[in-house]
């Protein structure tokens, strides 16, 4: 179990190196959703117990039966399409600033500063 | 019937004294003394002591020109609530012990009216559409900045040392002050406020707008600066505005500084206070003003902010460390 | 529980979610635009409408309306739902947003006609209206990261509505990754405070976690804090906003500027009063007050340097909020009569803020409708062609300033009273300090835009239509209403807030049972005494002799000035009589516009205001190495000292 979290942090950390050091818009997006995916990772990893079963009703479920907590389960679905809905508009304004600047290098896209 | 009892003597200390009257006539009266001690010291003869009403009255009789670039309405409102601000001043500030006013006295309020006037002559200056004067108001929002740092200080250092003895944590009401000082003796007695005093009597011509911090209204270079386009009425209301805050700025160092109880009998305590401010403000502007020449804005800048700052950061510590 | 008015929390969330998803129905036919404009005020009057029904019940009453949704009561005293929850605090922040929403809605029925796509603008603003709406009202920490995320998106939507200008598209790109980093930094801290509490409903996480804080609640306490500060524009983390209400439509940034920082505060107000209960540890007190200090500082040293309407304005947002942090830094402290005056300045001065700074977006809005440019540079005179837009742009420099009969005057004394009592002196002077210089940033643009001398390519623009007129004359009246009658607004308004933040006993109470907080804390709550005075400020007879001396100053306005000897004779060009003084030279253009004010400011320090205008820098890598390295102090700071 201590390797999931080890884990998750990691690519949490990866994902906020490449949004700091990469210079390319694209690589910054990727970056972004990298985070999105090691902060899931997380979220997952918290909902473990020792010998659960997956939280799904089925029929021949038997009272008493043991699951593993499923609102970790929930709020991991609702983060998953909060990722897609980022990454979607992130990329349409890459696109945008493109046609506008000619160039997605993060050092050219500055004209508001100041 | 009760209510016209208590609302006529409202109306006399609203107009009469210390309100609009008072304010007026004395506020001339200290700004021909300046003018006199002035040309004394540099020994001419200068002008009689009337010289200031004789002044006001002929520019109230003038006609007055409105430009036609400016904007109406704030060209001719502007100096008419300098004035105002100013006045009500008057009626918070305490005369030895005797308030007009007992609940309403507080620091800060005074602080936002006395900027009240400097931001009226900005506003009045800007809309007049002169390039003069938007050299005039760009000096005198830097002015003002630069002298509200060491005023702030001060008011901060009384407010703890008066607080401190009264209900064991800071005040800010000017009623306050005055029972602390006549409880424990004068305010300029103690040692930590000592520097206070001195950086007051530095920020006085700054507030009032005269040499060597009056860069705003430089006669010499920019021809008098925001109030270039005004003429008759309202040129005669903002020079009344600045011979009042005279008024304003020297009753308020002997109300902060030498407060307290006086003598008990209340017509030896105005006179008291005529001539504690005719004292203050001899000393503070017009020594100054007949030797030194003028600063130039970002001189202005640099000085409030080292050496009354320093002044006034002094004694804010040392009221901190229970002197 | 199950009167009338435990239903109206969700009419007010749904209505306008309903109104979106019919605008978006109902597509970009240009026959159909009337009657989306019209759903668009209708659904954002409805939840208006139904929060001021709830005023009775919530504010007079005393009452704290609860809501389970889809009627998950909780079982064996565990929360299994989603609740909602109103209380006098939410109440508060929720009538400022509707309100707001409302008066955006009817300004932007003129000031974005000659934009295409607009069906698509109404379905996003209906949603940031619900989000924002339902941020406040909800009492489940992840439903807060939902709505919070709703609101991204549909702000980040609207800041680029206008995408064949650059400016909108880079500064949605910005705001993109620097807010997304921010929620996801809430998102960790959420997923940490779960996993310790295993619930994540408020007021049971505030009933479990009372006092035994471990190690991963103190890192969730860090990232919470970081991720909220993104979203309400503190220092370090305040690059997005400059960038974002400066290319945004006029009419969304006044909800940006003045309303979605306050859903940030609010959030910080819950974490910090009611989940953590740090109120009484002077640790905490300390960091979010210096971190308030800085904001000011850095907030409006930028403002007096900026070149553009629209961005200089969002700089002195970034300050006020300053001030309200500081507000609410001393309201955790421990002496407890001070803290109540903290808290209620800085609840205050949320009030005034909203008021005061949509009123001056909406006239730079105006401006911008009329003039087609922002620049401070190129602009000049416009007070004879716009004359109510002056007047209105003067009321709201004035309030900002705090000047006397104004409303900022009253919530700005508050919190120099309370940081002055609370014994953090130097405070008070930079907060002093910062309200002079924002009067100075204010006056640099009165004499660019408005004042001075029109240049010839803005000689035929005309006033702005009545639609764009009414909201600012709504804003700039509870300007002075509220500045002349505090009291009034401070007893129905703020006091029941201020006393509901800090009565955090009762909030647990309503969501489950009586005593259950009483047993989750194995002691009662003390709740500070709510008396204060606004000494020297309301008094009958002071406010009589005030009108008397006003009356007689307008009695001299009126008999000598103003009909003055002018009426004749304005058309003679060669009677220089009416013209400026400029001694004897020929009068070209010479207006004084932004390059030229405040030049001995600038000279003396010269070198501070270039380095901070250096390090905004305009690249959105080092926007976000600002955001992680804030992060990294708090979390340092916070484990070396709890």
């Amino acid at each position: 179990m201590l390797l999931n979290y080890i884990g998750s942090f990691l690519i949490i950390i990866l994902g906020l190196y490449i949004t700091i050091v990469k210079k390319n818009l694209i690589k910054i997006v990727i970056g972004m959703s990298l985070m999105d995916s090691g902060i899931n990772l997380l979220l997952i990893s918290i909902g473990f117990r020792q010998g659960g079963t997956a939280p799904i009703f089925m029929s021949d479920l038997k009272p008493g039966a043991f699951f593993v907590d499923p609102v970790p389960q929930a709020l991991t679905l609702t983060s998953i399409v909060i990722g897609a809905c980022v990454t979607a508009l992130a990329l349409s304004l890459v696109i945008k600033i493109k046609a506008h600047y000619g160039s997605i290098d993060a050092d050219k896209v500055r004209r508001l500063n100041g | 019937m009760e209510a016209l009892k208590t609302l006529l003597p409202q109306i006399f200390y609203v107009l009469i004294f210390p309100g609009f009257l008072f304010c007026f006539i004395f506020g001339l009266f200290l700004s021909g003394i300046d003018r006199k001690m002035v040309a004394r010291m540099q020994r001419r003869i200068g002008p009689p002591i009337m010289q200031p009403f004789y002044d006001f009255f002929k520019l109230v009789g003038k006609d007055h020109i409105i430009p036609r670039k400016a904007s109406k309405k704030v060209f001719l409102l502007a100096p008419i609530f300098g004035l105002i601000s100013i006045v009500i001043i008057a009626l918070f500030i305490p005369i030895f012990g005797f308030t007009f006013q007992n609940n309403t006295a507080d620091i800060i309020v005074i602080l936002y009216l006395i900027t009240i006037p400097a931001l009226s002559l900005v506003v009045g200056g800007s809309s007049s559409g002169s390039p003069f004067a938007s050299i005039g108001i760009s000096r005198e929002m830097v002015t003002m900045l630069s002298y509200e740092l060491p005023l702030v200080m001060i008011f901060l250092a009384i407010g703890r040392k008066a607080g401190a003895a009264i209900n064991g944590n800071v005040t800010f009401s000017l009623a306050d002050i005055s029972k602390y000082q006549s409880m424990s003796g004068i305010m300029i007695s103690k040692w930590a406020l000592i520097p206070a005093a001195i950086a007051f009597l530095l920020i006085i011509p700054a507030e009032v707008g005269t040499v060597p911090f009056d860069v705003a209204e430089a006669e010499t270079e920019i021809c008098e600066g925001p109030l270039v386009e005004y003429s008759g009425l309202y040129l005669g209301i903002y020079k009344l505005t600045q011979a009042v805050k005279m008024f304003i700025m020297g009753s308020l160092f002997v109300a902060l500084f030498f407060g307290g109880s006086g003598f008990s009998n209340i017509y030896l305590n105005i006179i008291l206070m005529i001539v504690a401010v005719i004292i203050t403000i001899v000393l503070s502007v017009s020594f100054v003003r007949s030797v030194l020449g003028r600063l130039k804005v970002e001189q202005t800048l640099k000085f409030f902010w080292t050496v009354p700052t320093a002044l006034s950061a002094i004694s804010l510590i040392l009221v901190y460390l229970k002197f | 529980m199950t009167s009338y008015f435990s239903n109206l929390p969700i009419i007010a969330i749904l209505a306008p979610f309903l109104g979106a998803f019919l605008v978006g129905l109902m597509g970009g036919r240009k026959k159909l635009l009337n009657v989306q404009r019209s759903i668009a005020i209708a659904t954002t009057f409805t939840s208006f409408l139904s929060l001021i029904y709830l005023i009775k019940p919530v504010i007079l009453d005393k009452y704290i309306v609860a809501y389970w949704m889809g009627n998950w009561k909780p079982e064996s005293q565990w929360a299994i739902g989603i609740g909602l929850e109103v209380d006098a605090f939410s109440l508060f922040t929720a009538l400022i947003i509707a309100a707001a929403c409302f008066l955006s809605a009817i300004y932007s029925f003129k000031y974005m006609e000659e934009d295409n796509g607009l069906d698509k603008y109404y379905v996003l603003f209906q949603l940031l209206s619900a989000s924002m709406i339902g941020f406040v009202l909800t009492g489940d920490v992840f439903n807060m990261y939902v709505m919070l995320e709703i609101m991204t998106f549909a702000a980040i939507a609207l800041t680029s509505f206008r995408n064949h200008l650059y400016k909108s598209v880079e500064a949605g790109f910005k705001y993109i990754v620097i807010g997304s980093l921010g929620s996801s930094f809430i998102l960790l801290g959420t997923i940490l405070l779960y996993s310790q509490l295993h619930t994540l409903n408020l007021a049971q996480m505030a009933a479990l976690l009372h006092g035994n804080y471990t190690p991963v609640s103190i890192l969730a306490l860090a990232f919470m804090l970081t991720g909220y500060a993104v979203k309400a524009f503190m220092v370090p983390c305040h690059t997005w906003p400059v960038d974002a209400h400066m290319a945004a439509p006029s009419s969304i940034s006044m909800l940006l500027s003045g309303i979605m920082s306050k859903t940030g505060v609010y959030a910080l107000v819950r974490i910090l009063y009611m989940i953590y209960q740090s109120t009484g540890r002077p640790e905490m007190e300390f960091l979010i007050i210096f971190w308030g200090t800085i904001t000011m500082l850095v907030g409006i040293t930028m403002a007096v340097v900026q070149t553009d309407f629209k961005r200089l304005l969002a700089f002195s947002s970034v300050s006020q909020i300053g001030y309200i942090m500081v507000g609410f830094g001393v309201g955790l402290s421990v002496n407890k009569g001070v803290a109540v005056v903290g808290t209620m300045g800085a609840l205050f001065h949320m009030l005034n803020h909203a008021t005061f700074k949509s009123l001056l977006f909406l006239c730079a809005g105006a401006v911008l409708h009329q003039t087609g440019t922002t620049d401070l540079n190129k602009l000049g005179g416009l007070s004879k062609k716009m004359p109510y837009t002056t007047a209105f742009f003067i009321i709201g420099t004035l309030s900002i300033s705090g000047i006397p009969p104004f409303n900022g005057f009253v919530s700005k004394w508050l919190i120099y009273q309370a940081s002055f009592e609370a014994g953090y002196a130097p405070v008070t002077i930079i907060a002093l300090m910062a309200s002079v210089l924002t009067l100075a940033s204010l006056i640099k643009v009165i004499q660019s835009v408005f004042f001075g001398q029109l240049k010839e390519e803005y000689k035929d623009v005309k006033e702005v239509p009545l639609f764009m007129r009414i909201p600012m004359m709504v804003l700039s009246a509870i300007c002075i209403i509220v500045g002349v009658v505090p009291n009034f607004v401070s007893k129905y308004l703020i006091e029941p807030a201020a006393f509901s933040i800090y009565n955090i006993g009762n909030y647990i109470d309503v969501m489950f049972e009586k005593g259950y907080a009483a047993k989750m804390f194995k002691e009662t709550v003390s709740i500070p005494s709510m008396d204060y005075t606004l000494a020297g400020y309301w008094n009958p007879l002071s406010w009589l002799i005030l009108f008397m001396i006003l009356l007689i100053a307008l009695i001299l306005f009126f008999s000598f000035g103003y009909k003055s000897s002018n009426n004749k004779v304005i058309d003679d060009l060669i009677n220089t009589r009416y013209e400026t003084f400029t001694g004897g030279e020929k009068e070209d253009y010479n207006h004084l516009g932004e390059n030229d004010m405040f030049w001995g400011m600038r000279q003396d320090f010269g070198r501070y205001f270039r380095f901070i205008k250096g390090a905004h820098s305009g690249v959105v890598n080092d926007y976000v190495l600002w955001v992680v390295a804030a992060c990294a102090i708090v979390t340092i700071y916070l484990f070396t000292l709890m």
